[in-house]
């Protein structure tokens, strides 16, 4: 075996013959290939995972999915589409249709997912949408561990605009592995707004890819939060196919127990005068492992780039660990570039100034790791999502915080 | 129109690798190729004990198990290596001699070439050069008053006679055998290189310095340095190279092990102007070097500053083990690639000791059709509470078809340890050319003077004698660049 790649995993021929469909003949990325360096598959390898069930009996929406007050909600169970959960009363501007799953090769997670993916969510935007999309991935595997390979392709069209949620969760029950992938196109003068969040089963392995391309004038706006699952992995991957195009890509993690959280992001500057800019934040309890990989590519045509990027994370005990490699790789000149990373615990000092003020030391350190997520989080353009997400973090510090330590 | 052409013509001369001469002597040389029998006959000539010959053999046979393990993580590009078309011994005929009139003169003559006559450097700056010219140390000098003291330093070959426990107590220690592809290929065939010990509580009153050459045509040079700094002592090391020029790409495979004790510090000083090839990126030197120093005790410190402006490929990663409690590492980076140059330089940290800090300062600029990357490590262990560091890496851009590019890797386990990184990427402002030109600098000048400015940081913690060659080079290095 070649340590670039594992060979052996579940997803063979057995498992394309239960799905009755062509299997793939593809391989998980190895401990030695860079991009997954400090995400080792070797244990999702081994669980002898079969296809997700599309047919399992869910009433209702777990709890831990936020409400959204007046969106519309497009539900996936195992990654195929339930009209009895949802409620697509989508309004203008917007259509819905289920397509086939484009067989393009990409990434060997991208390529698994094309194998076994039963069909595409497809947006199709043409308007100014009022409405927030809402869309809610379950995993759920009864008795046996299950893979589920959801797939969803949004398609803004000249000067449209959409804001999405996605919410991905699970239901307690045997281990799954999520897979999903999004297609994103941003067309010329288009606004995209995402806001995702993973909030897996502390089981669950969940690694997700994001393929965004934005043309000229286009604004992309995402927001990736990560608060729990055994290995999850949100990569995102944005071109930025036209001058002017414009990218805000920022996200934050909570993480305790053994959960393993990556975010890895790839931005592709191939035209002149294209913005990005990254924020992203993380705390790390228990024994935890938050990693963040981002790299800004600027192609030699992309003059008068700017770039910008910064990842913070704050450790709230001994025994977690957190990596961290952000990278610049640069062709043009006349670009403006810059990338921030630190790692530090809660400052004594500020912790003393609460104390002083009569408020206990736990209180004091929720408020200092609310106000450190803040930071990313206040990027949500959007209010409504902001205060949700925002709510969502306070949650995960209240349950952190009932736990015996 | 003729003062333009003027200037060009001028450029071009510069531009000329100004060191690119082969002196004619004759070499002891091996034949070409490398198997167990060379690295017997380079063990032979070298009079070596039976211990070091196995070593020798042990590292050969697993580099050969390596054989696809030639590192491809870095951003460089270049033919694969055959390394069974080169020799791996050269040594200029003469050897032992008891004093520098016994130099040749030819070789001597080559050093004044290079601006660093022996006899008056020695008498002059105060420093004592332990040059090594292709694979063997002709002359040691200024050995007797360094003796006096205490100071070990002498040719490592002529160490292993001399002080063979303390060689082989501390060689491979820093840098094991089967450290990587490159310097376990060093361990194999090394030649020769410096070896320098100095004593409990001294603090060695000179620059000690070494000028490495590559000189026999097709000849790799695998030096092999080790420094041991004893508890409370003080070195400063400067290590400076230029090479003639040639057609074929010559691998230089280096291994250098620094080991400071309980407060002791070892500052350590590169400047490297090797021939980078031609403008169409035709020749020049493979530069593969394994560096790291070992802060074994409490309270030492490692400070590694490096110019790095020749060499076609510099593959260079100066590290710092920071064992000890409260133990510092410093990395002070310049590299500047220039026509088809490329470069993957950086430095790693790793933390193991309470209190420890590092700071990295690095330096990129990239002109013409150069790659320059920025990648280094800062590893935080579980045990390293209350450790620092702090990393800045600045890339300047001159010209759009040059690359520059930073790979910084930051893993922490410690929650008490503060890491922060910071870089930034820029060209030099229209307005600063315009500023500098318009007082009546040359294009050139005005580039030289801001990028020098750009590497201030860095430069300013060289040695005298090196600070004043490298604010030179800088400005050679780049000239043509603009324009």
């Amino acid at each position: 075996m070649k340590p670039s790649l594992i060979t052996t995993h579940p997803f063979g021929e057995a498992y394309a013959k239960s799905l009755g469909v062509a299997p793939w003949r593809g391989h998980l990325p190895g401990p030695k290939v860079e991009e997954w360096r400090f995400t080792p598959l070797r244990n999702l390898a081994k669980i002898a995972f079969a296809p997700a069930a599309i047919n399992v009996s869910v009433d209702i929406i777990p709890r831990t999915v936020p409400v959204i007050q007046g969106a519309a909600r497009l539900v996936l169970v195992n990654g195929a589409y339930r009209k009895d959960l949802s409620d697509a009363n989508l309004g203008k501007g917007i259509e819905l249709s289920h397509g086939k799953v484009p067989a393009k090769e990409g990434s060997s997670l991208i390529a698994l997912n094309a194998a076994y993916a039963p069909a595409s969510l497809a947006l199709h935007v043409t308007g100014a949408v009022k409405k927030i999309i809402h869309i809610i991935s379950i995993g759920a595997a009864e008795v046996a561990p299950a893979a589920l390979h959801p797939r969803i392709t949004i398609t803004a069209e000249t000067s449209s605009s959409v804001t999405l949620v996605e919410s991905h969760v699970g239901l307690p029950g045997e281990t799954y592995f999520s897979n999903p992938v999004a297609s994103i196109t941003v067309g010329e003068g288009a606004s995209v707004r995402r806001y995702v969040s993973v909030d897996e089963d502390n089981e669950a392995f969940h690694l997700a890819t994001s393929l965004v391309k934005v043309a000229g004038d286009g604004n992309y706006e995402a927001f990736h939060l990560g608060l729990g699952g055994a290995l999850t992995r949100q990569e995102v991957r944005v071109a930025l196919t036209g001058e002017n195009a414009n990218v805000r890509l920022n996200g934050a993690y909570a993480l305790n127990g053994t959960s393993h959280h990556d975010i890895t992001t790839v931005i592709d500057h191939l035209l002149p005068n294209c913005t990005s800019s990254q924020v992203f934040k993380g705390v790390v309890d228990g024994e935890s492992h938050g990693v963040y990989q981002g790299r800004i590519h600027v192609a030699r045509d992309a003059q008068k780039t700017d770039a910008r990027q910064l990842h913070k994370a704050l450790f709230l005990s001994r025994g977690p660990a957190i990596d961290c490699k952000p990278e610049l790789e640069i062709y043009a000149d006349d670009v403006q570039c810059a990338h921030g990373a630190a790692t530090g615990e809660i400052d004594p000092n500020h912790l003393f100034y609460l104390a002083a003020r009569g408020i206990d030391p736990e209180t004091a350190r929720d408020l200092l790791v609310e106000g450190f997520l803040a930071d990313a989080v206040n990027e949500i353009s959007d209010e409504a999502v902001r205060a949700v997400f925002g709510a969502a973090i306070g949650q995960w510090l209240k349950l952190r915080q009932a736990r015996p330590s | 129109m003729a003062a333009t052409r003027e200037t060009a013509a001028a450029v071009r001369d510069v531009e000329q690798y100004k060191y690119g001469f082969v002196t004619d002597i004759e070499s002891d040389k091996a034949p070409k190729g490398l198997n167990e029998d060379i690295i017997r006959f380079i063990s032979e000539k070298k009079n070596e004990p039976e211990w070091m010959l196995e070593w020798r053999l042990k590292a050969y046979r697993y580099w050969l198990t390596l054989s696809d393990e030639e590192p491809e993580w870095a951003k460089l590009h270049f033919p694969k290596i055959d390394y069974q078309a080169s020799y791996y011994y050269a040594a200029p005929k003469r050897e032992k001699l008891a004093s520098l009139d016994e130099v040749d003169p030819k070789l001597l003559d080559t050093y004044k070439k290079l601006g660093i006559p022996l006899l008056e450097q020695q008498m002059l700056a105060g420093v004592a050069v332990d040059a090594v010219f292709d694979s063997v140390s002709v002359a040691t000098t200024y050995k007797k008053k360094l003796e006096e003291m205490g100071v070990i330093f002498m040719p490592i070959s002529e160490a292993l006679h001399k002080h063979p426990e303390l060689v082989k107590k501390h060689l491979g220690s820093v840098v094991p055998y089967s450290d990587n592809f490159y310097a376990t290929l060093n361990c194999a065939v090394f030649t020769d290189g410096s070896f320098v010990y100095i004593p409990k509580g001294l603090r060695c009153p000179m620059e000690l310095s070494t000028y490495f050459r590559i000189n026999e045509k097709n000849t790799g040079q695998f030096e092999r340095t080790l420094i041991i700094a004893d508890e409370g002592s003080y070195v400063s090391y400067l290590e400076g190279c230029t090479a003639p020029q040639r057609d074929e790409n010559q691998l230089h495979a280096a291994v250098v092990e620094l080991i400071a004790l309980d407060n002791a510090e070892i500052k350590y000083s590169t400047v490297q102007n090797w021939y980078p090839g031609d403008a169409d990126g035709k020749g020049g030197i493979f530069n593969f070097v394994t560096k790291r120093g070992a802060c074994r005790g409490k309270n030492s410190k490692i400070m590694w500053t490096q110019v790095e402006t020749g060499s076609a490929i510099t593959w260079k990663y100066p590290s710092c083990i920071l064992q000890g409690d409260n133990s510092v590492g410093e990395f002070y980076s310049v590299a500047i690639t220039n026509n088809r140059q490329q470069a993957d330089t950086g430095t790693k940290m790793i933390h193991l000791g309470k209190g420890t800090r590092s700071k990295i300062i690095s330096k990129g600029i990239s002109a013409g059709r150069a790659e320059n990357t920025y990648r280094g490590l800062v590893r935080i262990g579980a045990k390293a509470d209350q450790a620092r560091n702090y990393t800045q890496c600045d890339s300047l851009l001159i010209g759009d078809k040059c690359g520059a590019h930073t790979v910084p890797y930051i893993e922490s386990r410690n929650p008490s340890a503060q890491t922060e990184h910071e870089a930034t990427t820029s060209k030099i402002s229209d307005d600063q050319l315009f500023y500098c030109l318009q007082r009546g600098m040359t294009q050139e000048e005005a580039v030289s003077l801001i990028v020098n400015g750009f590497c201030k940081e860095v430069l300013q913690t060289l040695p005298m004698e090196f600070a004043v060659e490298a604010q030179k080079l800088v400005g050679i290095s780049l000239e043509g660049s603009v324009g």
